[in-house]
C-alpha cells in the first residue's frame, strides 16, 4: 500500500513536448519542499507566479495553492521550468530529496477523487492505478520490450533472490546434510551485484538511459496497413513493408516528431493465432505493448468487414487510450453495419493523414500521463538502485565480520524491496517454492 | 454430568488439549470430547517437538502458560538446540520425545484440572441457535450445550488413508473417520479443501543391530547436546539425554525400487487428490523430482525407552506394503529389520481458513472456533499455539473479554495465524522463520519478555512462573544498566565501554565476565537465558533497532481496523475482483488488507482514504 497523505512529486506536462515544463507537488510538505528547492525562507504566497531559481541557476516560476483550492484539494505547488527532460529530472531528484515520493501515475487525479474534486467517471486513470498489481509493473513490461534497464535490473534482482532463498534455507534447514551457500560465495555475489548497479547507475547519470516521448502503438490484424502508416508517421522506410501477411515479426520502435510531439513510435506484429513460433513470440509483445502504451492506434481495413482478429482487439484496447484509423479509404468501403466510428486515411494516397496527426496530439496533449515517461522511469530507477545499493554493502560489511545469516538477509531484504518496486513483488512463498524446487529437503 | 459448559473442545490432540487446559485454567467449565483418553495428545508422525521456527512457537506457548514446553520438558529422551553456531534469533529448540509418556504426561495434568469434564464419544453435529454456536450432539445422540465450540479434529473430517492400491477411510492408522461432523460443518456454506500427509514405516527396534551398523560405517549416531537446553521457561534444571539416533542414507537401488514400483503409488496414479507439504517430500517425491540427488538421509528414531517402535524419519510413502518391505531390506544396516507396520499417506478435509477471525473464531457462527490441522496446518506447534489462542479467545468471549490477538511482531503465533486468514491454504502450513519479517525481535530467549505479561492479565499465567519473570526482567533491565555504563580494558589496553566492546565481532559476554571488568547477575536455573538477552540487546542493538522501526513504519495501517460489516463493495473504483478478494478474506485491518494474495496496493489505499470517511 501506499500513504495517500504524504506529499508526492510528479512532472505534470506530457513528455517531449518542448518549450515549457511543470512540475507538480502535492500534500501537506509540498509548499515547504517547493520553498526548500528555490531556497526561499518565506512561503509563497498563494496564486501569484513567483520568479525564482534552482541549483545552478536554471530560472522557474513557482505558484502555490493553498488547501482545499487546488486541482487536488491538498496544498500544491506548481514548478514551470524549461521543458527539457534533464532539467525536470533534475527538479524531480531534488524535490524527492526534499522529503517528496514521486508520484504513482494517475496518482494526483487518484488524491483529487478522493479528496470530493472529481468523480471517478472522469479520472479514468485511477482504474489503471488500482488495477495495477505493483505501480511499476506496466512500466516494466514494456521496458522487458525493449531489453533494456529494467530486464538488467530483473536479472541482478533474480540472482540476489537466488542467494537470500539459499541464505535463507540455511537457517530454516540445518540439518538437511546441504551446503546451501558459504559466506564467502553470498559475499562474492553481492560484490557482483554491487558492481552491476554501478554500472547502471553510471550509464544512467551519462543520460544514456533517459527516452523521450510518449509511446504510441500501431496495432491490428494482419495486412491491414500497419507498417505502412508506420513509415508514412516516420517518412522512412524502417519497416519491411510486403503483402505477406504477418511481415513484422517484431516490435519496432523509431523515435518520430508529430505534430510537434516528440515520440517514440512502435509498429507491432499483426495480432493473429499462428504456429510460428519466431511470430507467436511478435503477437505476445504486440498484446503486452497494448497494456502499456501510451496511446494506441488500431488499424482496421475500411475494403472488408470486421474480421474475428479485429473484434478480438477491439476488445483488448477499449480500455486504452485509442485511436480507431480506418485505412484503404481509396477503396471501396465494406465495412458493414456496426462497424465502430473512426478516422479515415488512405496510407497509399495520403487522404486523412493530416487528421490523424492531429488526432494523436491532441490525446497526449491532456490530462495526467497514466504512466510514467522515461524521464521519470529514470529518476525513479535511479533512487531505487541508489537504495538497493546501500543496503547491499550493509549486507557486505555484515558478512565480511562474519556475523551468521539473518544479518545480512535484513539488508539484503531492503534491497530487494528497493528492485522488486522495478520487477514486482516477490512473497515469502515465493522463497519458499524457490527452496523447494532447488532442493529436495524435508523429512 | 452438567449439561451445560462454557467451552467444548472436539478432540483432544495437540490443538485441543492446550484449548481445553487454556479454558479451564481462565474459569471456564469445559468439555472436552474424546474418541479415547488413551489417545490425548498422540502422535501419530514424527516422535519430535520442536526445530527451527517450531522451536520458537513451543516457547511462545510455554511463555502464554500453555503445556507444550512443560510436557516435552518432563518426557523428552533427546535434546538438541538448532543453528547453534548463528545468532541467537535462530537458535531453536528440538526434542525426541518418548511418545507414550508424552501423551501420559497431558492427560495427567488435564485429568487433575477440576473444570475439564470428559466427554468420551464420537462428536457429530455442531447445534446452533439464532446463528450461535448452542451445543454439540454426539452421533450417539446426546446432546452438551455450550457457549463456545472449539472444533480441533486434525485429520479426521472425511480422512482417507493409503496404502498402495488399498484405501480406507481412517483419521489416523486405525482410527474411524468423522463423516457427520464433517457434514455438519459444511452445512454451514464455509469454503473447503483437500490436504495429504504422510507417515514412513515403523520397524521393530529389537530387529536392528545398530552397533553392527555403525562398525560397519552404514549407521552414523546422532547424539543430543551435551549441554541439554530445556523448552520451559519454568524448568529447574537442564533435561537429560537418554537415547541415541541414527543417520542413515537411501541408496541407489533403493531409488531403483521406487522408480520401478512408481504406478502402484496412489501419490503418482493420480489415486490421491489432496495436496501435500513441499516440505515433507514422500520417498516417491524425492525420488522422481530430484533424479540428481543419490542419496537421501534418513534418521532412525525411538518412538519411546519403552517402545518397540522405530520411526524412519524421512522414509515417509504409500506404496503397497509389500514394496515397503522390500524397501527398507534394501536400505544398509536394515536387511533383516522387521517392519511393525506400513507407512500410509492420508487425505483429509480443511476449512479455508480465510473463514476465520483473528481470534480462530468463525466469520460465519458467532462461539465457533477451529484450531490445528482443521486450518490446514501440518505440525504439532502449530496445532497447539491455535489450540491456546482458541482456548484463550473463547474463554475470553464466554467472560465478555476482548479476543487476543498477537501481531506480527509479537509473535509466530500471531505470523501463522495472520497469514492463515488473511492468505488461506493451499498446502499445509508449516512454520518457517522466513516467514517472519522481524525475525531478529522474534527470538527463543525473549518470548517471555513478549508475551507473558499478556498470559498473566488474562489470567493463564500462574504465580510461580510470574514471579520468576518479574525476577529475570528486572535482572535483566540490571545487566543493561551495567553494560550501558561500565567500561572495560581491551586485549591492548585501551580502556571502552562496556557496550562497544561487546559490538566488536569477536568479543562475548562470557569473555569480558571472564576478564574480570564486568560482572552480571544471573540465576542459577537461567544463567544461559539471562547473559543471553543481555548479549543480544546491547550487540545487536543496531539491527534491533532498525527491525524496531520498521514495525513502528507498519503500525500506522496495522492499527485501522476495519469494521466487520465493511462494504467493500461500495468503495469506489474498486473492480470486481478486488471486492471478491477482499471480501473473502474479510481482513480486520488495514495492515491485514494488505497481505491479501493479488490485491494491488492502490486498492487498499482507496479502502484506507474510504475508511477515514465512515
Amino acid at each position: 500500500m501506499f500513504s495517500t497523505s504524504d506529499t508526492i512529486v510528479a512532472i505534470a506536462t506530457p513528455a517531449g513536448r518542448g518549450g515549457l515544463g511543470v512540475v507538480r507537488l502535492s500534500g501537506p510538505d509540498a509548499l515547504r519542499i517547493a520553498c526548500a528547492l528555490v531556497g526561499r525562507d518565506t512561503p509563497f504566497t498563494p496564486r501569484y507566479a513567483t520568479f525564482a531559481t534552482i541549483g545552478g541557476g536554471d530560472q522557474v516560476v513557482v505558484t502555490a495553492f493553498a488547501s482545499p483550492q487546488s486541482y487536488t484539494g491538498e496544498d500544491v505547488a506548481e514548478v514551470s521550468a524549461h521543458g527539457s527532460p534533464v532539467v525536470l529530472a533534475e527538479i524531480l531528484r531534488r524535490a524527492v530529496g526534499a522529503g517528496s515520493r514521486l508520484a504513482e501515475p494517475g496518482e494526483f487525479t487518484l488524491r483529487a477523487f478522493l479528496n470530493g474534486k472529481l468523480d471517478l467517471i472522469q479520472a479514468e486513470a485511477v482504474a489503471d492505478l488500482i488495477e495495477a498489481v505493483t505501480p511499476l509493473q506496466a512500466r516494466a513490461a514494456f521496458d522487458q520490450l525493449e531489453g533494456t534497464l529494467t530486464r538488467a535490473i530483473g536479472a541482478i534482482e533474480r540472482d540476489l533472490f537466488d542467494v537470500m532463498a539459499r541464505l535463507e534455507a540455511s537457517l530454516d534447514f540445518p540439518d538437511e546434510g546441504y551446503h546451501f551457500l558459504g559466506a564467502q560465495e553470498a559475499r562474492a555475489s553481492i560484490g557482483m551485484a554491487i558492481e552491476r548497479i554501478d554500472a547502471l547507475l553510471a550509464r544512467a547519470a551519462r543520460g544514456r538511459l533517459v527516452r523521450e516521448g510518449a509511446q504510441v502503438a500501431i496495432v491490428g490484424a494482419p495486412n491491414v496497413g500497419k507498417s505502412s502508416l508506420f513509415n508514412t508517421l516516420l517518412n522512412a522506410n524502417r519497416a519491411i513493408v510486403t503483402a505477406v501477411p504477418g511481415t513484422t515479426r517484431d516490435v519496432l520502435t523509431e523515435r518520430a516528431d508529430i505534430g510537434g510531439l516528440a515520440l517514440l513510435l512502435i509498429d507491432t506484429a499483426g495480432i493473429r493465432e499462428t504456429s510460428d513460433e519466431v511470430e507467436r513470440e511478435g503477437v505476445h509483445r504486440a498484446r503486452e505493448t497494448v497494456g502499456v502504451a501510451d496511446l494506441v492506434l488500431q488499424v482496421l481495413d475500411r475494403s472488408r468487414p470486421l474480421g474475428p482478429e479485429d473484434r478480438d482487439l477491439l476488445g483488448l484496447t477499449v480500455a486504452r487510450r485509442r485511436l480507431v484509423v480506418w485505412n484503404k479509404s481509396d477503396l471501396a468501403d465494406n465495412r458493414g453495419a456496426g462497424a465502430p466510428e473512426g478516422i479515415e486515411i488512405s496510407v497509399r494516397t495520403g487522404a486523412g493523414v493530416g487528421a490523424l496527426v492531429e488526432a494523436v496530439s491532441d490525446a497526449l496533449g491532456s490530462t495526467e500521463a497514466r504512466r510514467d515517461a522515461p524521464t521519470v522511469t529514470n529518476v525513479r530507477h535511479t533512487i531505487l538502485l541508489g537504495r538497493a545499493r546501500e543496503s547491499l554493502s550493509h549486507a557486505a560489511s555484515a558478512l565480511d565480520e562474519g556475523v551468521s545469516e539473518e544479518f545480512p538477509l535484513v539488508d539484503l531484504q531492503d534491497a530487494s524491496h528497493a528492485l522488486q518496486e522495478i520487477t514486482g513483488r516477490r512473497t515469502p512463498d515465493d522463497l519458499l517454492r524457490h527452496i523447494f524446487e532447488k532442493f529436495c529437503i524435508g523429512k | 454430568m452438567i449439561s451445560k459448559l462454557d467451552v467444548i473442545v472436539v478432540g483432544s490432540g495437540h490443538a485441543g488439549v492446550e484449548a481445553a487446559w487454556a479454558a479451564a485454567r481462565l474459569g471456564c467449565s469445559v468439555g472436552l470430547c474424546t474418541l479415547s483418553r488413551e489417545t490425548v495428545a498422540h502422535m501419530p508422525c514424527n516422535p519430535a517437538v520442536g526445530g527451527t521456527a517450531k522451536g520458537h512457537m513451543v516457547r511462545e506457548i510455554d511463555a502464554l502458560g500453555g503445556l507444550m514446553g512443560r510436557a516435552i520438558d518432563a518426557t523428552g529422551i533427546q535434546f538438541k538446540l538448532l543453528n547453534r553456531s548463528r545468532g541467537p534469533a535462530v537458535w531453536s529448540p528440538r526434542a525426541q520425545a518418548d511418545k507414550p509418556r508424552y501423551g501420559k504426561w497431558v492427560r495427567a495434568v488435564l485429568e487433575g484440572e477440576p473444570n475439564i469434564h470428559w466427554i468420551i464419544g464420537r462428536a457429530g453435529r455442531i447445534l446452533l441457535d439464532a446463528g450461535r454456536v448452542s451445543g454439540l450432539a454426539l452421533e450417539d445422540g446426546s446432546v452438551y450445550r455450550c457457549r463456545a465450540l472449539v472444533v480441533t479434529t486434525g485429520t479426521f473430517l472425511n480422512g482417507l488413508v493409503h496404502v498402495g492400491q488399498e484405501q480406507r477411510p481412517a483419521g489416523r492408522a486405525d482410527e474411524p473417520p468423522s463423516r457427520d461432523l464433517a457434514e455438519s460443518i459444511k452445512a454451514l456454506g464455509m469454503r473447503w479443501g483437500r490436504l495429504k500427509t504422510g507417515t514412513p514405516p515403523r520397524l521393530a527396534k529389537g530387529s536392528i543391530d545398530f552397533e553392527d551398523g555403525v562398525k560397519r560405517g552404514v549407521f552414523h549416531v546422532e547424539h543430543g547436546d551435551a549441554d541439554p537446553v530445556p523448552f520451559s521457561f519454568t524448568a529447574t534444571g537442564a533435561p537429560a539425554n537418554q537415547i541415541a539416533c541414527h543417520l542413515l542414507h537411501t541408496t541407489e537401488r533403493v531409488h531403483e525400487l521406487v522408480r520401478g514400483s512408481i504406478d502402484q503409488s496412489p501419490l503418482f496414479n493420480g489415486q490421491i487428490a489432496g495436496i501435500g507439504p513441499r516440505y515433507c517430500p514422500s520417498l516417491e517425491d524425492k525420488v522422481m523430482r530430484f533424479p540428481d540427488r543419490e542419496r537421501h538421509q534418513l534418521f532412525l528414531e525411538p518412538e519411546g525407552l519403552d517402545v518397540e517402535e522405530i520411526y524412519v524419519n524421512g522414509f515417509s510413502m504409500s506404496l503397497p506394503a509389500e514394496t515397503q518391505r522390500q524397501l527398507v531390506h534394501a536400505l544398509p544396516g536394515l536387511e533383516s529389520a522387521r517392519m511393525i507396520r506400513p507407512g500410509y499417506a492420508v487425505e483429509y478435509d480443511f476449512v479455508q481458513p480465510t473463514e476465520l477471525k483473528s481470534s480462530l473464531e468463525t466469520h460465519r457462527v458467532g462461539g465457533l472456533y477451529f484450531a490445528g490441522q482443521i486450518n490446514g496446518t501440518s505440525g504439532y506447534e502449530e496445532a497447539a499455539g491455535q489450540g491456546l489462542l482458541a482456548g484463550i479467545n473463547a474463554s475470553q468471549a464466554v467472560n465478555g473479554r476482548n479476543s487476543v490477538v498477537l501481531g506480527r511482531n509479537q509473535a509466530y503465533l500471531g505470523i501463522m495465524v495472520d497469514d492463515l486468514v488473511t492468505k488461506g491454504c493451499l498446502e499445509p502450513y508449516r512454520m518457517f522463520t522466513s516467514r517472519a519479517e522481524y525475525r531478529l525481535l522474534l527470538r527463543t530467549d525473549n518470548a517471555d519478555l513478549r508475551l507473558t505479561r499478556i498470559g498473566r492479565d488474562i489470567g493463564l499465567v500462574d504465580d510461580s512462573r510470574w514471579e520468576r519473570f518479574e525476577q529475570r526482567r528486572i535482572r535483566l533491565e540490571t545487566n543493561l544498566d551495567r553494560l550501558r555504563r561500565g567500561w572495560v580494558r581491551l586485549e591492548d589496553g585501551a580502556r571502552v565501554p562496556a557496550a562497544q566492546a561487546l559490538r566488536r565481532p569477536e568479543l562475548t559476554l562470557e569473555g569480558l565476565i571472564a576478564s574480570g571488568d564486568v560482572v552480571m547477575e544471573t540465576a542459577e536455573s537461567d544463567r544461559l537465558l539471562d547473559l543471553t538477552s543481555a548479549q543480544t540487546t546491547v550487540k545487536y542493538e543496531g539491527y534491533l533497532l532498525r527491525q524496531e522501526q520498521a514495525v513502528a513504519r507498519a503500525q500506522g495501517a496495522e492499527r485501522r481496523t476495519i469494521p466487520q460489516q465493511f462494504p467493500f463493495e461500495r468503495v469506489p473504483g474498486l473492480s470486481r475482483e478486488m471486492i471478491q478478494r477482499f471480501s473473502e478474506a474479510r481482513p480486520e485491518t488495514l495492515g491485514q488488507a494488505q497481505r491479501i494474495p493479488g490485491v494491488t496496493p492502490a486498492a487498499v489505499a482507496v479502502v484506507g482514504a474510504y475508511l477515514d470517511r465512515l
